[in-house]
């Protein structure tokens, strides 16, 4: 498992370069790239129109009535915070890493909704719908995703792709914005082709480093 | 120094050990717990000391063989980056005291993050590592508004005739803006420890720029177990014998949640529904590790599946030398 040894080496050297500086702060270096595992929280950011996946207690005014979800500007909005877990209960354990073409879903924090997306028309562009829908994060199959990306796992530092497992369009935003009462943020909605709209990047969140065993440790003792 | 001794553990001492160790005697030795104690700095920079090598499979090969004056580089302990790596930026809470100094700072947003636990984590505790990437709000140059209200203006437009308007008034504070910063936190996750509990870090919430950064908490949530049942501290389990095993006896193990073995020895009948409880092999409690719950054990047993033939069942009507017992009652009663 090269992508967990990794992990593990730079673990002692990031300690090495904290305690380096002696700043009351203490401004981290960056760890090394790293992977996006099942039970991180984090925002996604849209490449191309520089907006975060958000979700709110809003429901859209039209389409399905379900909470809405848009693309905000602000990097400091709890708001933003998804948790990346498997397809199914147990389906993929704390610190495993997403492969590319694995089924996830994103489940708001704030909310407990699912990433969800359905046969309905989105506001503003007429493309298809995208809300936020269940309860605790359980929803129904319409909240699975594939993430697709290049290479064997999603990594941190790559910008990926959400395509849904039910309608196969990908979770994408083109510009258009809404007025009142959530002014200046963006439509998110699905669309059938894959472009440079529909691309995404891991920012802020907690992630948790790839595990190095799996769970039942009998190595830790 | 002695750093296996400041921190208290032996030289085979696991990464797991060393950590646990170091985050119990953190928050004793911390020199703002300990005012009255004139070496307490001096005690608390030995203890981080000796975790910055111990952790660090290199510097610990290093110390091993040469003690502290072979380590290469010294150490530039900064021992507060230590630290904030088990409780968060801004210090710690101490007895349930958050800081409630100033409620008139604004704070940032509080974030739970569920963590995913297995039983065997809750038996043998663990430490999680996480990376938290997050905005931080560093001094800018230049200045920005803040503080923006509304008020009232009033101009005289003439004698005797004046106006009153509404005006957007801001004061003028240093500017800020919003830095990605990364740091690795380490999430210990106590044997015994209850679904629901958290484990906060101060200030590694999402920041406020007029203010404080919230807290990051995880809450724990411990996920479903394919053989143990949790109840408390104890642990559930069942086992299916056959008929023979039933009637005869049998001998057997279970493997626990850390790989050691229980064993069950049978010698009489065991009968469909029945319990064996052994005493201490359940979890560890979490206020007191040394005291462990009970596995309950309940059997079931199961049937021969296909039937039987002529010969077989005249054999075991010799066998068990039983009469005819049909017995009606209403067993959902307690007749």
């Amino acid at each position: 498992m090269w992508s967990a040894g990794r992990g593990r080496a730079a673990g002692p050297a990031l300690l090495g370069v904290l305690l380096a500086l002696s700043l009351p702060g203490g401004r981290a270096a960056k760890t090394d790239v790293g992977l996006v595992t099942c039970g991180s929280v984090l925002k996604l950011l849209n490449t191309q129109h520089r907006v975060r996946l958000h979700s709110h207690d809003i429901k859209y005014g039209s389409g399905s009535g379900q909470q809405s979800v848009t693309g905000v500007e602000a990097s400091d909005d709890a708001n933003s915070y998804w948790r990346i877990r498997g397809g199914t209960e147990g389906g993929c354990p704390r610190g495993s890493p997403v492969r590319c073409g694995q089924a996830v879903r994103l489940t708001h924090v704030l909310t407990g909704k699912n990433l969800h997306t359905h046969h309905f028309r989105s506001p503003l562009s007429g493309n298809q719908e995208v809300s936020a829908f269940g309860e605790d994060g359980e929803g129904d199959d319409l909240d699975l995703w594939t993430v697709r990306c290049s290479g064997q796992h999603w990594e941190r530092e790559a910008a990926v792709r959400f395509q849904h497992v039910g309608t196969s369009v990908f979770l994408s935003v083109t510009g258009e914005q809404y007025g009142s009462p959530i002014r200046g943020q963006h439509e998110v909605h699905g669309m059938a082709s894959a472009s440079a709209h529909n691309k995404w990047k891991a920012m802020e969140g907690i992630f948790i480093k790839p595990s190095p065993d799996a769970p039942g440790g009998h190595d830790e003792l | 120094r002695d750093f296996y001794k400041i921190l208290g553990v032996p030289r085979s001492a696991s990464i797991k050990d060393i950590k646990k160790a170091y985050r119990k005697l953190a928050l004793q030795l911390h020199p703002d717990r300990n005012p009255d104690d004139p070496r307490a700095q001096e005690k608390f920079q030995d203890l981080g000391a000796a975790y910055e090598v111990l952790s660090d499979s290199e510097k610990r090969k290093q110390y091993d063989t040469y003690g502290e004056e072979g380590l290469k580089d010294g150490h530039q302990s900064s021992h507060g980056d230590i630290f904030s790596h088990f409780f968060g930026d801004f210090g710690f809470m101490f007895g349930g005291t958050p800081r409630q100094q100033d409620r008139n700072i604004p704070r940032g947003s509080d974030i739970i993050v569920d963590l995913e636990v297995t039983l065997e984590e809750v038996y043998a505790g663990n430490f999680v590592e996480v990376v938290r990437n997050k905005p931080v709000a560093r001094q800018a140059p230049g200045k920005r508004k803040c503080n923006c209200r509304q008020e009232m203006r009033t101009t005289q437009l003439g004698p005797g005739r004046f106006q009153m308007t509404q005006e957007v008034v801001c004061d003028e504070c240093p500017n800020v803006k919003l830095v990605n910063e990364e740091r690795t936190l380490e999430v210990e996750i106590e044997p015994g420890v209850r679904d629901g509990m958290e484990y906060p870090f101060i200030g590694e919430g999402e920041p406020h720029v007029d203010g404080e950064p919230g807290d990051l908490r995880f809450r724990i949530k411990v996920v479903k177990h394919s053989i143990f049942e949790r109840r408390g501290d104890d642990l559930y389990t069942n086992v299916t014998i056959s008929l023979v095993e039933s009637l005869v006896g049998f001998d057997m193990d279970i493997t626990h949640l850390d790989g050691h073995k229980v064993h069950i020895s049978r010698d009489k009948i065991t009968r469909p529904g029945a319990k064996l409880w052994k005493k201490g092999e359940g979890l560890p409690n979490f206020d007191n590790n040394n005291i462990k719950g009970s596995l309950i054990i309940t059997f079931d047993v199961d049937f021969p599946k296909e039937q039987l033939s002529e010969e077989a069942r005249e054999g075991i009507k010799q066998l068990l030398k039983q009469g005819s017992v049909q017995k009606v009652y209403n067993g959902l009663q307690g007749y």
